[in-house]
């Protein structure tokens, strides 16, 4: 056994043991027990089931379900979906669990659960609990939801996660989580909703209601459900920076105070890593699995080993929300201290995209010798908002310097400073509104 | 009957998604080393970043406007040569290894491009009202082409003569099928014949002064683009032997109807090619793939000094030959009947640089042997075919029987007369005849302007 397997990834989350922070979201990777099992196998620690449903009514999945959010050559940057819960008979996802819990004693089985009524949600909530679920996860935030009165319209009915939450909790004896919806701008408020309804934990984010692309010839948004788009949820590596916000935002609020399971964009160790360092517990995955398959697990827990072993931290549990002390409001920024990007010219290949997005975007402080073919910085007209360096091929070749206290920028050139003549204007005064 | 799909069907080129992929990993110089590396300016940094930017029609449109033959040109290049010579994505500096990535590789999406217009249906080109003066093409390889199309464009009346059955010159009749195959050709040559360009084909332009009688029949200019069709010769006295074929017809025959007959020729046998170039690779090539026993490749300087693109060697190499490096072909030997029996070689080693820039071969004394071959072929060289300065006596040709011509607008020394393309150049790449083309394109225009303003 390779030495990183000895590393203990396992976390407390709600007073359940997980044996490593990597579950699968509710979604289409975890619709039944064949699957989970799959996901297990593969190195899962536990699974957020696909959403039940009481078969009151019956779930029809529109075709195609689907789209994906290209960049360039690059597939799935994103991912829109119009997937309802689950389609199957509850007896059988029922059953699923039983299997499950039988065979996988030591995963954790979180039932995702969403109803339209009090009575559906503590109904759902108690068969869930019967049949084996560790954990509810309470389905607040399905942004496509055929049917009225659920989903992210509950999410965004703050009183009414409250109320469903203290349903279940009256039911149930498992630990609850409330999945929250990101359509809204602030989570912290409808999470305390959620907490005071008494939920034990806050999943996040769910997704992110958008439309990927418009057909150019049926003028369609996608996915094309026989003519008709609509705007559903989008996901996968283009959402992480808002997954990540949020879990900031809910880790950060000392009112909130529980324990959070961040999702959205995670695909490798380093995007669950990011999202642990913010607050959350256990991560949640979906598109990562949808572009990649189970396998990823593999390296997302040699990865996260890996970097434990390098920093020597022997427990997943001190990473949680230690990049907080360092999230602060923009106006914390000490602006005195300024700084300029440095080239390392022995490195350049003298491609010259530096030289147009400095001309273009930023400071036009890169002069371009066409000769050499190489840039040639003028210090002072460097913004240092690092642009080159993003689209510089050569890693590390561009990087910043802090600059003396003493040192100035030169300010933006003035075409025309004989048109001052023609100038209007005056002071502006501040309107005492006292 | 043998099928000869495969040896007369290009390998596919990129999908739609490895063209933008590959487009993906262009870094967008500033000044693209690419675009200053390609003799008919075809400007691969703008069709590359327009397809990056998902405006595909006008990186079609980039392609067909600067160089007609954009989809031949794409995959004949020796691109490593050329545009893709500088390219920035190999990431070459002081303080990375060389060549750490590769160069983008720009001819296979050039083809991809001309073929998605295709394809989908996209014309870039539209043919204009031509009522200026009529200008006639000798020759319709990529010289006469590139010329034919852009005096179209610009509203002249232009008709191309060809000698042979089909039009395309080189790019028909001297290159291997599986290189650039028919149904591309034909689509490409339908591009230019959509533009009001007249075909005249099994219409040979000779005799005593053939050509420039073309002015006095009612054709304002000409421009002179026949190419090299005669192969040089081992030995100038050279008499017929069965199984002594030129490259020049033993490539031609692969496409001109003969190809059956050609094959039958070569299967099974052992078959020796003479040369290191270009033309020497698909001599090669095209014998191993119809069946030869063996084949070797006779060159009498070693690899380095092989004038044949790498890429080509490489292909050449792996489709299973033996090269004979460092051997100079003295003579034949033929048995009773006058058939093929083999070569008399004598071992050589490598000299002093000589005037071509390489090291030359001097001969080992005393190495001779002998190569036991049924067919040899002949792939030192192209020249200009004997009689040729016969169709332009006042045109000024040199001893080498090459045309005279101004690098720069392809004037000759007769006014009106214009040349381009091997004929000028000596063998030379397609390229640069489509460079020569353009050239002499502008400045036929230039010409005709001024005789009209007299």
């Amino acid at each position: 056994m390779k030495s990183n397997h000895t590393v203990d990834l396992s976390m407390d989350f709600c007073g359940i043991k997980f044996k490593n922070p990597f579950l699968l979201s509710s979604s289409p990777v975890s619709n039944s027990a064949e699957m989970v099992e799959a996901a297990y196998e593969a190195g899962w620690s536990g699974v957020v089931f696909k959403t039940l449903n009481s078969d009151r009514i019956p779930i029809i999945h529109p075709s195609p379900r689907m789209n994906s959010y290209h960049y360039g050559h690059k597939r799935l940057v994103g991912l829109q979906n119009v997937e309802q819960i689950s389609d199957r008979p509850l007896k059988h996802n029922l059953l699923d669990f039983l299997y499950l819990k039988k065979k996988y004693p030591d995963r954790v089985l979180i039932s995702s659960i969403m109803g339209f009524s009090n009575a559906e949600w503590e109904y759902l909530a108690k068969v869930s609990e019967d049949n084996g679920a560790d954990m509810l996860e309470l389905n607040f935030s399905c942004p496509h939801m055929c049917v009225e009165g659920s989903g992210h319209h509950v999410g965004k009915a703050f009183d009414l996660i409250e109320k469903f939450t203290t349903t279940v909790k009256n039911a149930v004896s498992i630990p609850v989580l409330a999945k929250m919806t990101p359509n809204i701008t602030d989570m912290t408020e409808p999470a305390l909703y959620a907490k005071r309804g008494g939920a034990d934990g806050i999943a996040a984010i769910n997704t992110v209601s958008g439309i990927s692309e418009v057909g150019l010839n049926d003028l369609v948004p996608k996915p094309n459900v026989f003519g008709i788009g609509a705007i559903s949820g989008t996901s996968g590596p283009a959402i992480k920076p808002i997954g990540l916000r949020f879990i900031a935002e809910m880790a950060t609020c000392k009112e909130l105070n529980l324990p959070l399971s961040g999702i959205g964009g995670i695909e490798t160790w380093v995007d669950a890593l990011e999202y642990i360092l913010l607050g959350s517990g256990p991560i949640q995955v979906t598109t990562g699995i949808i572009h990649y398959g189970y396998r990823i697990v593999e390296d997302m827990i040699e990865g996260l080993s890996d970097f434990m072993v390098e920093k020597g931290i022997s427990s997943v549990g001190e990473l949680v929300g230690k990049a907080n002390a360092n999230l602060k409001t923009t106006d914390h920024f000490e602006l005195d201290r300024q700084g300029i990007t440095q080239y390392d010219l022995d490195q350049c290949v003298g491609c010259g995209q530096c030289v147009i997005v400095c001309n273009d975007a930023a400071g036009q402080a890169l002069d371009w010798d066409e000769t050499t073919r190489r840039p040639h910085l003028i210090e002072d007209k460097c913004l240092s908002c690092m642009i080159c360096s993003f689209i510089c091929p050569v890693e590390g070749l561009i990087t910043f310097k802090e600059m003396p206290r003493d040192w100035k920028r030169r300010e933006a050139k003035i075409m025309d400073t004989s048109l001052e003549k023609d100038l209007k204007l005056s002071d502006y005064k501040d309107i005492n509104i006292l | 009957m043998r099928n000869f799909d495969t040896f007369n069907t290009m390998k596919k080129g990129f999908s739609f998604s490895q063209a933008v992929a590959e487009a993906d990993r262009c870094l967008l110089c500033h000044d693209a080393p690419c675009s200053k590396g390609c003799p008919a300016d075809t400007e691969p940094a703008a069709f590359i970043r327009k397809l990056h930017l998902k405006n595909i029609t006008g990186a079609i449109r980039t392609i067909k406007e600067n160089n007609i033959l954009g989809g031949a040109c794409g995959i004949l290049c020796p691109t490593d040569r050329l545009c893709e010579k500088e390219c920035s994505a190999m990431l070459k500096s002081k303080n990375l290894p060389d060549g750490e990535d590769r160069a983008i590789r720009i001819g296979a999406i050039q083809r991809f491009l001309i073929e998605y217009a295709w394809d989908t249906g996209f014309r870039v080109l539209k043919k204009p009202e031509q009522n200026r003066e009529t200008v006639a093409m000798v020759g319709s390889g990529p010289g006469g082409l590139s010329c034919a199309a852009e005096l179209a464009q610009a509203g002249y009346r232009v008709t191309v003569f060809e000698a042979r059955p089909e039009p395309g010159g080189v790019l028909r009749y001297g290159v291997a099928p599986f290189r650039f195959d028919e149904t591309f050709l034909k689509k490409e040559i339908g591009d230019i014949q959509a533009l009001g360009v007249v075909f005249k084909c099994n219409t040979r332009i000779e005799g005593e002064k053939g050509a420039e009688k073309l002015l006095d029949e009612g054709f304002s200019a000409v421009f002179l683009a026949p190419g090299l069709w005669k192969a040089t010769p081992l030995k100038p006295d050279q008499v017929p032997i069965d199984g002594l074929l030129s490259s020049v017809d033993y490539l031609a025959s692969l496409r001109d109807g003969r190809l059956e007959q050609t094959a039958s020729q070569i299967e099974g046998k052992t078959v020796a090619v003479i040369g290191g170039g270009a033309v020497a690779m698909d001599c090669v090539e095209t014998a191993v793939k119809l069946g030869a026993r063996d084949v070797y490749l006779v060159y009498r300087r070693s690899y380095l000094q092989m004038p044949a693109e790498e890429k080509e060697i490489q292909s050449t190499l792996a489709g299973g030959l033996h090269f004979l490096l460092l051997n100079q072909p003295l003579d034949y030997f033929t048995d009773a009947d006058n058939r093929m029996a083999g070569i008399k070689m004598i071992r050589t080693r490598l000299g002093d640089v000589d005037a071509s820039g390489r090291r030359a071969p001097v001969e080992i004394p005393g190495s001779e042997w002998n190569l036991d071959a049924d067919i040899v072929i002949e792939a030192i060289g192209n020249q200009a075919e004997d009689d040729s300065p016969n169709w332009y006596p006042g045109v000024e040709t040199g001893a080498d029987k090459r045309i005279k011509a101004n690098p720069e607008t392809g004037e000759t020394s007769i006014k009106g007369i214009f040349a381009g393309g091997d004929i000028v150049r000596g063998p030379s790449l397609v390229v640069n005849a489509v460079r020569d083309g353009k050239a002499a394109a502008l400045a036929i225009q230039q010409y005709l302007n001024k005789q009209e303003e007299r």
